[in-house]
C-alpha cells in the first residue's frame, strides 16, 4: 500500500533521503500549491537519517498494550525499529530493507522473513500493516489529487485535498481524504477509504511541537473504521534528523545484536 | 397357484425368446446393484473421511465462532468440560482443539499457518488423522514422552505439518521451525519447534495451513490459558450424526453443536445428490430392461391370440387375461433379476475387495475439499440391492401392462377366426 501511510510512525522508519536543506526550510507559507502541500506532508518526517525514540500504545477489544521503541533509519528505504520495554519483548527488532521485512526475535535468537502473503498483515499487533512500513512513494506521484476544501474549520484555517490512486497505482485505498493547517501545512488527518469508497481508516495527528528542529505532530492515532474504541497511538519522544549512521546498521547481522 | 404355473409354462413356449430377454433384464439388474455400489462407496468414504478423519459426526463451537473464527471466542469453560465428561457416558469419543494463526518459518523460507493446539491421546482414540503421517509421526502421547520428546538427543517442542505446508516451508521431519504469532495478550508470541511429523494428504484445509502442536505449547505460544475453540465429537460409527448430537445436546447447552453435515453443507448436499443421480441412471437402465419386456410380451400376446380368444369366449374376464399377462411378466423378471442380483453381488463383492486402483491417474483425488481413498471400493448397504430389484419387477409388470391390456380387449370371435 503505496502512499501516504508512511506519513505515521512508518514515515520515520522510511525515512526518504530528502536534501540536508530540507531540515532546516522554514515552513510554507500559505497560497502552496496542492502538489506542494502534499510533498510537504510526505517530507515532513524525512531527512537522509534519522534516529530517535517513539512509544507506541495499542487498544483493541481484547488487550492493550504500551511499548517503547528505538529507531534508527537511511536514505528512504532503510530502517531498524528495536523494541525497548516491555521487557518481555526487549530486543524483539524489525528491519527494512527496500521492499523486505525481518523480524528478530530474541527469546528463540531467530531472524524471520516476513512472507509477501503476510505484508498485510498487522505490524507488532498495531493497526499499522507490515505495508505501511515498506512502500515508499509520494502522494503526488501515485494520486490524482486536487482541493475540495478551504477555510475555517474546527478553529483552523484549513486546506482539504480529496486524492484519488491513478489508474496504474499499486494502492489499496479507493480514496485518501488529507487535511492540512493553511498557515503551516500541518497535517491535521488524513481519512482513508477502500475501494467501494467506504471509510476504512482514520490517522489523526496532534501536539505539534518542535522536535529535531522541526514543527510537526509528535502524535498520531491510527482509528480502524467499525471498531470504536480500537486505536493505535504513536508518540515521538525524541528525533534527531540528519545524524551519521553506518550502513552496517541495517544488515541482518546487526539486526541479531 | 395354477395361474403361477400357466404363466410359467408360457414362458418357455419360446425359451430362445425369453432367455434373451431374461439375460437383458439379468444384465441390467447386476449393473444397477454394482454401480449402485460404486456410487454408495464414494459417498460412504466421503463421510468416513469427514467423521473418522478429523471433523468428527458433530463439533462443538462458542455461539458464533463459526462466522468469526476470532481467537476470542472460546467454548465457555463449564461448556466444554461438561461436554468432554458428557461425551465419554454417550459413548462418544471426543477431542478438544484451540486454533490460532501465525507466522512459521524454516530457514529462508516463511508462510502463514494454523495452529491446532491438540490433545494428542484425544486426537488418537477419536481420529484416524494420527495414523495419517506420511513421514515421522504424529504428537506422540504424554506417556512415550517422558518429560519431552527428543530429536537426535535434544528435547524439543513437536510440530506436525500439513503436507503442502511443509512443501512450502522445504521443512522435513528434524527442521527447525520458528513460530511467531499474535499472542492473546497481544505481545508477539514466538517459540522455536521442531518438525517431528508431515501428514499425508488428508484434505485441502489442513494439507495447506496446519500446524499441529501439544496444547501445552499452544497455551504458552498463544498464551492462551487453556481455551478451547472446538470439541470434534466422533463416535466411531457406533451412532450417525443426529443421535450423536441429540445425546450431547444438553451438555452443550450455551454453546453450538452442530452435525457434520451442518459444518460442511456442500459435502453433505453432494452425498444427497449422489442419490439422487443414482436414480436417474437406474431410470435409464429401467426403461431399457422395460421396453425388452414389452417387447417380449408384445410377441408373446399376439401369437397366443387365439388362445386368448378361447378363454374369453369360455368367460375369462378382461381382468383375469390382464392378470394372467402380467403375473407371465412378473415372473420372467423374477427369475431374471435372481440371475441378475447374484452377478450383480459378485460384482460389487469384487468392487468391495479390490477396488478400482486410482493411483495411477497421478495425485490425490479431492471432492468438496475432501481427500478421498486412492482405492475407489464399492460398498453394499440392502437399500442398495433391494431398490434396483424391486425397481426392475415393477418396470416389468408396467412394461407387461400394454400388451395385456391389448390381450385383454380382444374380442373373441374375431380373435378366433385370427390366422
Amino acid at each position: 500500500m503505496p502512499g501516504p501511510t508512511r506519513v505515521c510512525l512508518l514515515a520515520c522508519l522510511a525515512l526518504n533521503a530528502m536534501p540536508l536543506a530540507r531540515a532546516a526550510e522554514p515552513a510554507p507559507r500559505s497560497g502552496l500549491s496542492a502538489r506542494e502541500l502534499l510533498d510537504h506532508v510526505d517530507d515532513l518526517y524525512r531527512g537522509a537519517s534519522a534516529h530517535g525514540r517513539m512509544s507506541m500504545k495499542v487498544v483493541t477489544e481484547h488487550w492493550t498494550r504500551e511499548m517503547k521503541m528505538e529507531f534508527w533509519s537511511l536514505g528512504k528505504d532503510r530502517s531498524l525499529v528495536r523494541i525497548l520495554e516491555p521487557k518481555k519483548e526487549k530486543g524483539t527488532a524489525t528491519l527494512k530493507s527496500g521492499d523486505n521485512i525481518w523480524n528478530f526475535l530474541p527469546k528463540v535468537s531467530r531472524v524471520i522473513k516476513v512472507p509477501s502473503s503476510m505484508m498485510g498483515g498487522s505490524w507488532m499487533g498495531s493497526h499499522f500493516t507490515n505495508d505501511d512500513l515498506v512502500k515508499e512513494s509520494r502522494m503526488a506521484d501515485d494520486y490524482d489529487f486536487q482541493v475540495t476544501f478551504e477555510g475555517a474549520r474546527g478553529g483552523d484555517e484549513v486546506v482539504e485535498i480529496t486524492c484519488v490512486p491513478k489508474p496504474t497505482a499499486v494502492v489499496v485505498w479507493g480514496k485518501v481524504v488529507v487535511v492540512l493547517r493553511r498557515a503551516d501545512a500541518i497535517p491535521l488527518r488524513m481519512d482513508y477509504f477502500d475501494e467501494d469508497l467506504a471509510p476504512a481508516r482514520s490517522l489523526v495527528f496532534d501536539g505539534v511541537r518542535v522536535l529535531g528542529g522541526r514543527t510537526m505532530p509528535t502524535q498520531m492515532r491510527m482509528q480502524p473504521q467499525g471498531k470504536p474504541g480500537e486505536a493505535t497511538e504513536v508518540r515521538y519522544e525524541q528525533i534527531e534528523f540528519d545524524v551519521p549512521l553506518e550502513e552496517g546498521l541495517f544488515s541482518l547481522r546487526s539486526l541479531q545484536r | 397357484m395354477s395361474t403361477l404355473r400357466i404363466a410359467w409354462r408360457n414362458l418357455w413356449r419360446n425359451s430362445r425368446r425369453t432367455w434373451i430377454t431374461a439375460a437383458a433384464i439379468a444384465l441390467n439388474t447386476a449393473v444397477l446393484i454394482a454401480t449402485f455400489g460404486l456410487m454408495r462407496g464414494i459417498v460412504v468414504d466421503m463421510v468416513r473421511q469427514i467423521t473418522l478423519l478429523s471433523v468428527g459426526d458433530a463439533v462443538v463451537h462458542a455461539e458464533g465462532y463459526r462466522q468469526e473464527r476470532s481467537f476470542f471466542k472460546p467454548i465457555p469453560a463449564e461448556v466444554a468440560s461438561r461436554v468432554l465428561a458428557a461425551s465419554e457416558a454417550a459413548g462418544v469419543r471426543a477431542a478438544p482443539r484451540a486454533f490460532g494463526f501465525g507466522l512459521v518459518s524454516s530457514g529462508s523460507k516463511s508462510s502463514g499457518a494454523m495452529f491446532w493446539g491438540v490433545d494428542a491421546a484425544a486426537e488418537r482414540r477419536a481420529f484416524d488423522l494420527p495414523g495419517r503421517a506420511a513421514e515421522g509421526s504424529f504428537l506422540s502421547l504424554p506417556d512415550e514422552r517422558g518429560g519431552g520428546r527428543t530429536y537426535l538427543g535434544r528435547p524439543v517442542r513437536e510440530l506436525v505439518l500439513g503436507r503442502k505446508l511443509a512443501k512450502t516451508l522445504q521443512a522435513g521431519v528434524g527442521a527447525e521451525i520458528v513460530a511467531v504469532v499474535q499472542a492473546g495478550d497481544g505481545s508477539l508470541g514466538n517459540e522455536l519447534f521442531t518438525v517431528t511429523g508431515v501428514l499425508g494428504g488428508v484434505g485441502e484445509e489442513i494439507d495447506r495451513s496446519a500446524a499441529f502442536i501439544h496444547r501445552a505449547d499452544f497455551d504458552e505460544l498463544f498464551v492462551a490459558d487453556g481455551r478451547v475453540h472446538q470439541i470434534a465429537l466422533s463416535a466411531r460409527g457406533a451412532l450417525t450424526d443426529a443421535e450423536v448430537v441429540q445425546r450431547l445436546a444438553a451438555a452443550a447447552r450455551g454453546a453450538e453443536l452442530v452435525s457434520w453435515r451442518a459444518l460442511l453443507p456442500a459435502v453433505s448436499d453432494m452425498t444427497r445428490m449422489f442419490d439422487a443421480m443414482m436414480w436417474i441412471f437406474a431410470l435409464v437402465f429401467l426403461l431399457a430392461a422395460g421396453l425388452g419386456v414389452t417387447n417380449t410380451m408384445l410377441m408373446a400376446t399376439y401369437e397366443r391370440i387365439r388362445e386368448f380368444g378361447v378363454l374369453k369366449a369360455l368367460g375369462r374376464s378382461p381382468w383375469g387375461i390382464l392378470r394372467d399377462v402380467a403375473v407371465e411378466a412378473w415372473l420372467l423378471a423374477l427369475s431374471a433379476t435372481a440371475i441378475g442380483l447374484v452377478v450383480g453381488l459378485a460384482g460389487s463383492w469384487y468392487l468391495w475387495a479390490r477396488g478400482i486402483d486410482m493411483s495411477s491417474l497421478g495425485g490425490d483425488i479431492v471432492v468438496q475439499g475432501v481427500t478421498m481413498n486412492n482405492v475407489w471400493r464399492a460398498t453394499l448397504v440392502p437399500m442398495d440391492v433391494v431398490g434396483p430389484v424391486v425397481a426392475m419387477w415393477l418396470a416389468c409388470v408396467l412394461a407387461s401392462l400394454y400388451p395385456a391390456a391389448r390381450a385383454a380387449r380382444i374380442d373373441p370371435v374375431r380373435a378366433m377366426t385370427h390366422v
